[in-house]
């Protein structure tokens, strides 16, 4: 049998409590007991295996946000050796911040042979399927998308204008004025586009930015901003947030105690995952090395190739409320 | 040359440094997918380029490889904080206060007045942001370099 094909997806800790974790798993007394430690190490965290054909690399970066964010020059030097001590992988995706900081990837990728994918087309592509899902169960044939002026709303809008839905995009400035005609949306107030759907997409990257109340009762939001969209508040009654970035466990999957682990830390879940984690993996499945997502915007070539690629695996969205399987819709 | 244009009360509409300005409107540009001519220098960053927190962590990023400088997160706060006085206090549940807008108009000098209104927020800060905000703060910060490295000098890279 061949050897498997191999990915990695670098991720970093996202609180002190995970850097903790991380220390933990690293075998580092000092990280594991909540003390600065500087010379905690990057390092694996956990393997997955898709099948026998496709063995993942969970790899952490000991760096907190607050570092990223102060030095990304810095973090694009740690990405990079990391990278550079991967054999044998085919493909490296990029978790959280690490897929925002130098340039949303395309500084690491000048660096490095490897290809270097950023997450945002998988978002897009698990963000749409569930969308659209909803928007069937609901009845809806308009979906408010917001943070068209960002590549996953965009991607999100173009997706969901493919499958037959009058989009009604929200974004600010130049850009989503030029770009909503070539995608075929209508370019929206937030209040517009709130009052006149009940199914929207969450894609802004700023969140914490829309007040719960301008929400109509039965509105589902499926959420893909970090962090969530709506402000800090009860939400209305009858209304719904969905992971919009949810997923199925691909087909096959195996992952040990660190890989359990892992996914419970990280919200994913028992029975799900973050579709950006499935984008390495999609490129390594199909040999690809053209990323699918890179830099600011999704190439809408390389938005349906990860659409079919991904379908062609098996893979699926999820309608899922945290972790939770949504079992009825707009209740 | 900035720091005859930082003393300055009125808001600047034209590049004091065409080859700064340069740099920043491909950086704006980059990151938020715009044509350069798109990215004015008096243009709000959020407003009316529609950049997003994201995006503000792409443009730093870009202007740090253009101009081969660190620009430090939370500078504009930071400046305003150091600026105060002993007894002064730059906000008041997260608003801020009569002397904490006057100070940030000092440090804003590209802002026009009409925008430092009673009862801004800190969290709003951002949305007085301009491009030339950002042209103002490279300058200084090639400014404070050239002082530090008299030989060398700063370059674009």
């Amino acid at each position: 049998m061949p050897d498997p094909r191999q990915f990695a997806f670098l991720v970093h800790p996202l609180s002190p409590f995970q850097r903790r974790v991380m220390g933990v798993r690293r075998g580092h007394l000092g990280a594991a007991v909540g003390m600065k430690a500087p010379d905690l190490a990057s390092g694996e965290l956990c393997r997955f295996g898709v099948g026998e054909a496709l063995e993942g690399r969970v790899i952490a970066l000991p760096l907190l946000p607050g570092t990223l964010l102060e030095d990304q020059a810095g973090a694009v030097s740690a990405m990079r050796q990391v990278t550079e001590s991967l054999e044998g992988v085919q493909a490296v995706g990029l978790g959280s911040l690490l897929a925002v900081v130098g340039g949303r990837g395309e500084e690491l990728a000048r660096r490095v042979d490897v290809p270097i994918t950023t997450g945002a087309a998988a978002t897009a592509w698990a963000a749409a399927g569930n969308a659209l899902e909803v928007a069937r169960a609901v009845g809806e044939e308009r979906v408010a998308v917001l943070g068209f002026g960002g590549a996953v709303g965009e991607a999100v809008a173009r997706l969901l204008v493919r499958n037959g839905l009058q989009v009604l995009a929200v974004g600010k400035g130049k850009a989503p004025t030029r770009r909503a005609e070539e995608v075929g949306v209508s370019l929206r107030s937030v209040e517009e586009a709130l009052g006149a759907t009940r199914v929207v997409v969450g894609a802004a990257t700023s969140g914490g930015a829309l007040a719960p109340e301008i929400l109509q009762t039965e509105t589902v939001l499926v959420d893909v901003a970090l962090p969530s969209t709506l402000a800090p508040g009860p939400v209305p009654r009858g209304v719904q947030v969905l992971a919009g970035e949810a997923m199925e466990l691909p087909p096959g999957w195996r992952r040990g105690f660190w890989g359990w682990l892992y996914h419970f830390i990280s919200g994913y879940g028992p029975g799900q995952i973050y579709a950006c984690l499935a984008e390495p993996l999609v490129m390594a499945a199909q040999g690809r090395t053209r990323p699918y997502a890179q830099g600011r915007a999704v190439v809408p070539e390389d938005l349906e190739a990860f659409c079919r690629d991904a379908e062609a695996l098996g893979l699926k969205h999820r309608l899922a409320t945290g972790w939770r399987r949504v079992a009825t819709l707009g209740g | 040359m900035y720091a005859t244009a930082l003393s300055q009360s009125k808001p600047m509409t034209d590049p004091q440094d065409p080859e700064i300005f340069r740099g920043v409107r491909a950086a704006f540009a980059e990151a938020l997918g715009l044509d350069d001519d798109e990215v004015e220098y008096d243009a709000t960053i959020i407003e009316e380029l529609g950049a997003e927190s994201l995006d503000l962590l792409d443009i730093v990023f870009r202007l740090e490889r253009t101009f081969d400088i660190r620009i430090p997160r939370g500078g504009v706060e930071e400046a305003v904080r150091a600026a105060l006085e002993e007894g002064e206090t730059l906000e008041t549940h997260g608003i801020l206060t009569e002397v904490g807008l006057r100070r940030l108009r000092l440090a804003m000098p590209e802002v026009p007045d009409e925008f430092f209104k009673e009862g801004l927020k800190t969290s709003e800060i951002p949305l007085l942001f301009r491009v030339s905000t950002f042209c103002r703060l490279v300058a200084e910060l090639l400014e404070a370099k050239r002082a530090e490295e008299p030989e060398g000098g700063p370059h674009l890279v």
